[in-house]
């Protein structure tokens, strides 16, 4: 049983892994509504520094287009802050904050005014600071001069989540116009990234089509090939899941065909006499394969105890990916996932039964009941 | 002229055994009257309990014809055959062979299931059964919670689940001791006397002895009594 | 497309950009294997390499636009190999290698590089190097290789550790899966044990017995088992590498491994051979015989 519980659970880490990262992924792409992303050309959101010019334009060619209802351009850069007789660095997002999908307000207010910043938590950590504190925040430096090309005092007004954010990340948030000053002449009317947000039954496909056609130099991506992207990168992991789920439902097959076997074998002079007696060979096999099905689902139950805790395990691993969304979960537990390995095996217990106890079933009723006595 | 329940022609039963052919029956020819009580004795290999596997359709003749209640019964198909012992034979075996997960009441009442008899009626029949053996306050043990007599009470009553013309019985006193073999005997004898026709293959003297009419054979052949 | 160069092994010398080609004679750049197949491309096609999507466009020989300031019409010279770079798998980037001062035309760099890459000679001191060029260092500062590596080898110990964890598990649960099927198939021979015990044979002979021949069960099981983890491993590599279009190995199948597996397949036979006929020995034998 231990055994069969063992596969099970791991036929379960495998089907989460497979179905997990994609799933997660397009929740994650989803939670905001924002169904297109524009980066520059040929790049994914953030892969690179490059940066689209001519926002204001871009804008205003998107707002032409009435499916089109939201449009929210964000600048990032780095950012240091002295703490100390240290600096404190961390990642900034320039966003418009009534229109932005990037952070969600844990406590305080969005950054509504030119002096205004938000962070999270690890940030604060690093700052040993507080909602309501002053920083002195600089950004765009030169490693050649060793200057920045701005510096501001901005207060703290607000407590953020990033959803994009990966683990032990230092971000803050102000308002784009704001980094757009501290950057200067470089960074005007630049972005790194759009968020596009469609009308309310709009195809979100052509809308990407038509803004690819109007504005050549940026990549609009939809949910869906966002998810494509990101699946063809981590798609060694489903290959990875689809191979060692295929091992554990085979191990599992052969223990329970084992078990089976056994169990048939040492009961021969059983079902010989049941043979004997009248009862039929298909009800013979019928009876067996139960047992071999009940053992495949008592296994199976077991294993969704064990296999959500190896699961959660393997996750804090790859969750140390560098640079990967924390929200981003390579093994999520969906209900079609543990169906799914729950109806593999009870298939592959039928399976497994079948075979030994048609064997069993067909042995010369005579010839079985003589070995027994002869035993 | 009373009808044989039992007729064999010329039977012949060979099989192989390593390199060698066995020749467990040598050309047995006799018949069995309905109401009879038949002892089958001889000594070990003489071919009686293949004889009695050939009777009860749990195997098949090489050659030679065999008749059970005017049916020809030695070329049925697999499926025929098991038909047929449902509701024609009952068996009785030197170890019981009850299923050890059910119920003595349960066991009794499994072939009746086979032949899909409703769930009420067969409970009804498998208690009266049991209490016609002397069982009806063990209903609800199981075989591990009966002693050996018990067990082979259960294995009869169950071989009568079906109201079979025919019952079988292997050593059915092989596994137990004097008094509870003797307690076996009397069952048998009054079954026969309820009309049951009876064929028993036994090293057992005095079930040999209960029997009214005894089938020597030897070396595959009946020497005397056919 | 990303263009990216791959700065060649340079000694620190002056910062002299090196000659441009005679005027009319179109340079080359050397492209992947990927780029290639990607963009149908072969030694002798003519492209246009710029910074900018709008003046891209691609000519074989006579047509196409001229390009503009900052493209540069250009012969692909070659189709190279990339290295075995874990990192890089399945990130599907294409690869491109120009000189240096071309890239620095193309994209508008000018006379700056992303870094240099240094060679030293085989008896330098690596870290005095790095303190004399730290110190004056305006703008830039020097690592080891390795160091460099460790830190942008995140990926790949996360992949690791992921490996090592499953690799664990598979382990495990094969010591269960082993483990249950000994014990059922000693199980299965209670008969043969209690015949044997009760014609005197010792607890410790029949022990004995069933060890040897779980121990040469294991060892047959595990030669079958190398032989079909290297075909294996064989097949993971051959189709890895079609997939990411890299010559990375993603399965080495080592000597320390090989005898890893053999031992510990035979350390588990073993002991669940013992386990289970331990188990039978203490049982009475007219018990096993189910009396």
């Amino acid at each position: 049983m231990l055994g069969v519980a063992i596969a099970a659970a791991m036929l379960l880490d495998m089907v989460m892994l497979a179905t997990g990262m994609r799933e997660s992924f397009r929740r994650l792409l989803v939670s905001r509504g924002f169904e297109l992303r524009l980066a520059p050309k040929g790049t994914l959101p953030f892969d690179t520094d490059a940066t689209i010019p001519g926002v204001a334009a871009i804008t205003s060619i998107m707002r032409s287009n009435p499916d089109i209802r939201e449009i929210s351009p964000v600048l990032g850069a780095s950012i240091h802050i002295p703490v100390g007789n240290r600096d404190v660095s961390g990642s900034v997002l320039g966003v418009d904050p009534s229109v932005q999908g990037d952070y969600e307000l844990l406590s305080g207010r969005d950054p509504l005014s030119a002096d205004a910043i938000v962070v999270n938590d690890y940030l604060l950590q690093q700052l040993g600071a507080r909602v309501g504190d002053t920083l002195s925040v600089a950004t765009g430096y030169d490693p050649q001069t060793r200057t920045y090309s701005g510096r501001r005092t901005l207060v703290i007004t607000g407590r953020v989540r990033f959803i994009y954010g990966a683990n032990e990340q230092s971000s803050a948030a102000m308002r784009r116009e704001t980094l757009e000053a501290m950057r200067g002449g470089d960074m005007r009317d630049r972005a790194s990234l759009f968020m596009v947000r469609v009308r309310e039954g709009a195809d979100a496909e052509r809308v990407r089509d038509w803004i690819e056609t109007q504005i050549p130099n940026v990549t609009a991506i939809s949910i869906a090939t966002a998810i494509a992207q990101v699946d063809a990168r981590l798609s060694y992991f489903r290959q990875l899941a689809v191979i060692l789920g295929a091992v554990s439902l085979f191990v599992g097959f052969l223990l329970v065909t084992t078990l089976v076997t056994v169990s048939v074998n040492e009961r021969a002079g059983e079902i010989a006499v049941m043979r004997a007696i009248g009862v039929s060979k298909a009800h013979v096999v019928q009876q067996i394969v139960l047992e071999g099905v009940a053992i495949s689902f008592a296994g199976a139950v077991l294993g969704l105890g064990l296999g959500l805790v190896t699961a959660r395990y393997l996750n804090t691993i790859l969750s140390a990916f560098p640079g990967l969304p924390m929200a981003i979960d390579f093994f999520l537990f969906q209900p079609k996932a543990a169906w799914s390995a729950l109806a593999l095996l009870i298939v592959s217990g039928i399976g497994a039964g079948v075979y030994p106890a048609w064997r069993a079933a067909s042995l010369p009723i005579a010839e079985s009941l003589r070995r027994e006595a002869i035993a | 002229m009373t009808q044989s329940i039992v007729s064999l022609r010329d039977v012949r039963r060979d099989y192989a055994l390593g390199a060698e052919r066995v020749h467990a029956l040598q050309g047995v020819t006799l018949d069995v009257e309905r109401g009879d009580y038949v002892a089958i004795v001889g000594p070990s290999g003489c071919g009686k309990s293949t004889l009695l596997n050939l009777i009860g359709v749990i195997d098949h003749p090489t050659s030679g014809t065999v008749e059970i209640a005017g049916k020809r019964v030695d070329a049925m198909t697999d499926r025929e055959a098991t038909s047929f012992r449902l509701h024609n034979i009952g068996f009785v075996f030197q170890r019981f062979y009850l299923m050890p997960i059910l119920s003595a009441l349960e066991n009794v009442a499994l072939p009746m299931a086979e032949a899909k008899v409703q769930r009420q009626e067969r409970q009804e029949r498998a208690a009266k059964l049991l209490a016609y053996v002397g069982l009806a306050n063990r209903e609800r043990h199981r075989p591990s919670e009966l002693s050996g007599g018990e067990q082979q009470r259960v294995a009869i009553a169950r071989a009568l689940a079906n109201g079979p013309s025919l019952l079988l019985a292997d050593e059915p006193t092989g596994e137990l001791d004097a008094r509870t073999g003797a307690e076996i005997i009397s069952l048998f004898q009054r079954l026969n006397g309820d009309g049951t026709t009876i064929l028993v293959v036994t090293h057992d003297e005095d079930l040999a002895s209960a029997a009214r009419r005894k089938i020597h054979m030897r070396d595959g052949r009946v020497v005397d009594g056919a | 497309m990303l263009v990216f160069v791959l700065a060649s092994s340079l000694l620190l010398q002056g910062t002299s950009p090196p000659p441009q080609a005679p005027p009319g004679r179109l340079r080359t750049i050397a492209i992947d294997e990927a780029f290639a197949a990607r963009a149908n491309l072969k030694p002798g096609d003519t492209v246009t390499v710029s910074s900018r999507a709008d003046t891209v466009a691609s000519a074989r020989g006579a047509g196409g636009r001229a390009p503009g300031p900052d493209a540069e019409r250009v012969i692909i010279g070659a189709i190279v190999r990339r290295g075995a770079d874990p990192s890089e798998v399945a990130r599907g980037d294409l690869r491109v290698r120009m000189h240096l001062d071309q890239l620095q035309h193309v994209s508008g760099y000018g006379d700056r590089v992303d870094r240099f890459a240094i060679a030293t000679g085989p008896s330098t001191d690596i870290d005095g190097t790095i303190e004399r060029i730290n110190r004056p260092a305006f703008g830039f500062k020097a690592y080891r290789s390795r160091d460099i590596a460790v830190e942008t080898s995140r990926t790949f110990q996360v992949v690791s550790r992921f490996h090592r964890a499953i690799g664990v598990i598979t382990i495990v649960a094969s010591s269960v899966f082993l483990l249950c099927i000994m014990v059922l198939k000693v199980e299965e021979r209670r008969r043969d044990i209690a015949a044997l015990r009760l014609m005197g044979i010792s607890r410790s002979s029949v022990v004995r017995s069933i060890i040897i021949e779980s121990a040469l069960v294991a060892v047959l099981g595990s030669l079958l088992g190398v032989v079909l983890g290297w075909a294996a491993s064989l097949l993971v590599n051959s189709h890895y590498q079609a997939v990411y279009s890299t010559p990375l190995e993603f399965s080495i199948v080592t000597t320390p491994v090989v005898a890893f597996a053999v031992s510990l397949s035979l350390l588990l036979g073993i002991g669940a051979g013992l386990l289970a006929s331990l188990r039978l020995v203490r049982t009475p034998p007219l018990e096993l015989f189910g009396r």
